[in-house]
């Protein structure tokens, strides 16, 4: 059972480590979507929300743990 | 093979290898510490039940994916490759600024070391089955990692075999290291690695999770070059950026 558990911890680290970064992303996704599909944005615009999106979440979590560490 | 089907055969393997080169390390570590303190048996035994449970997911997770509608799959391996890959780069951020302690592989070993001794104590004829169970743990925990990274950069475009591949070829060369030198592989650049993986999964995310959500990128395949210089460079410049706040040196 240990062992399971284990498992099971190191499948939800693997994608929950930072439980904000991936509410960020999931959000971030979601909203691209809608976007895209209901709002009928511009494919290509909804691209470039998507990666630019990704890197100002990534370049926040970095900040945001650095400052928790400090 | 084409240019476009190149550019994105060569990260896929590229990506697969270098994430299972930092995992077969970490997972070597253990193995070694188990080999040389209780014998290469319960380590070879440990080692390889973990290698059958790990090749088992992949033969049964494989054909289950080829069932599942494109667009679906690449939304929800999109989505998982950013949550994992934004999770490491952010990782080896932090790292590369000083942030985070680096990851010790001589340190890991002694830890190792001590834990399987004090496991040990008073109950020798338990000694291979604690052994052998470090070792499969070890091997099952960094490989399910692994079997992620190959099944995801594989999945989206019928690649799982050339990603299997380069996550093979860097079980070889790190076993062939391992064998030569027989000690723990501390002088691998893991951040570097980790940092390099995370910039190509995070790329690959964008990637899947666009073209699944209908996104036509421009460039087609070769836009996942264009993703991924955008998070390496954002990913240097942050670091830069929490190394001149926190004073460090420069690593």
């Amino acid at each position: 059972m240990n062992l399971l558990r284990e498992v099971a911890s190191e499948l939800l680290g693997m994608f929950l480590a930072d439980a904000r970064l991936t509410g960020a992303v999931l959000a971030l996704v979601l909203l691209v979507a809608v976007l895209l599909v209901e709002a009928g944005m511009a494919p290509l615009l909804g691209g470039t929300l998507l990666l630019g999106g990704c890197l100002v979440i990534l370049v926040e979590a970095a900040i945001r743990e650095a400052r928790r560490r400090s | 093979m084409d240019l476009i089907s190149f550019g994105v055969v060569a990260p896929a393997v590229a990506a697969a290898f270098l994430a299972s080169l930092v995992e077969v390390v970490e997972a070597f570590t253990i193995v070694l510490a188990v080999g040389t303190l209780r014998g290469w048996r319960p380590a070879a035994a440990g080692t390889l039940a973990a290698l059958a449970v790990l090749g088992l997911l992949v033969v049964a997770l494989g054909p289950l994916l080829d069932r599942v509608p494109l667009h679906l799959l690449q939304i929800v391996i999109g989505v998982l490759l950013l949550l994992f890959g934004m999770g490491w780069l952010r990782k080896a951020i932090l790292r590369a600024a000083g942030v985070l302690a680096l990851h010790d592989e001589e340190a890991i070993f002694a830890a190792e070391a001590e834990s399987l001794a004090a496991e040990g104590r008073g109950k020798s004829n338990s000694h291979d089955w604690i052994a052998g169970l470090a070792a499969f743990k070890a091997v099952l925990l960094e490989g399910l990692e692994v079997v992620f990274i190959v099944i995801a950069v594989g999945a989206g475009r019928s690649l799982l075999w050339p990603a299997a591949l380069g996550a093979l070829a860097a079980c070889v060369a790190v076993l062939a290291i391992g064998i030569a030198v027989h000690r723990p592989l501390s002088r691998v650049p893991e951040n570097t690695l980790k940092f390099g993986v995370g910039v190509m999964l995070s790329a690959f995310g964008v990637f899947w999770t666009g073209e699944g959500l209908g996104i036509d990128w421009p460039g087609h395949d070769f836009a996942l070059v264009v993703f991924a210089a955008m998070f390496l460079a954002t990913g240097l410049a942050t670091a830069g950026l929490l190394r001149q706040r926190s004073g460090e040196i420069p690593r």
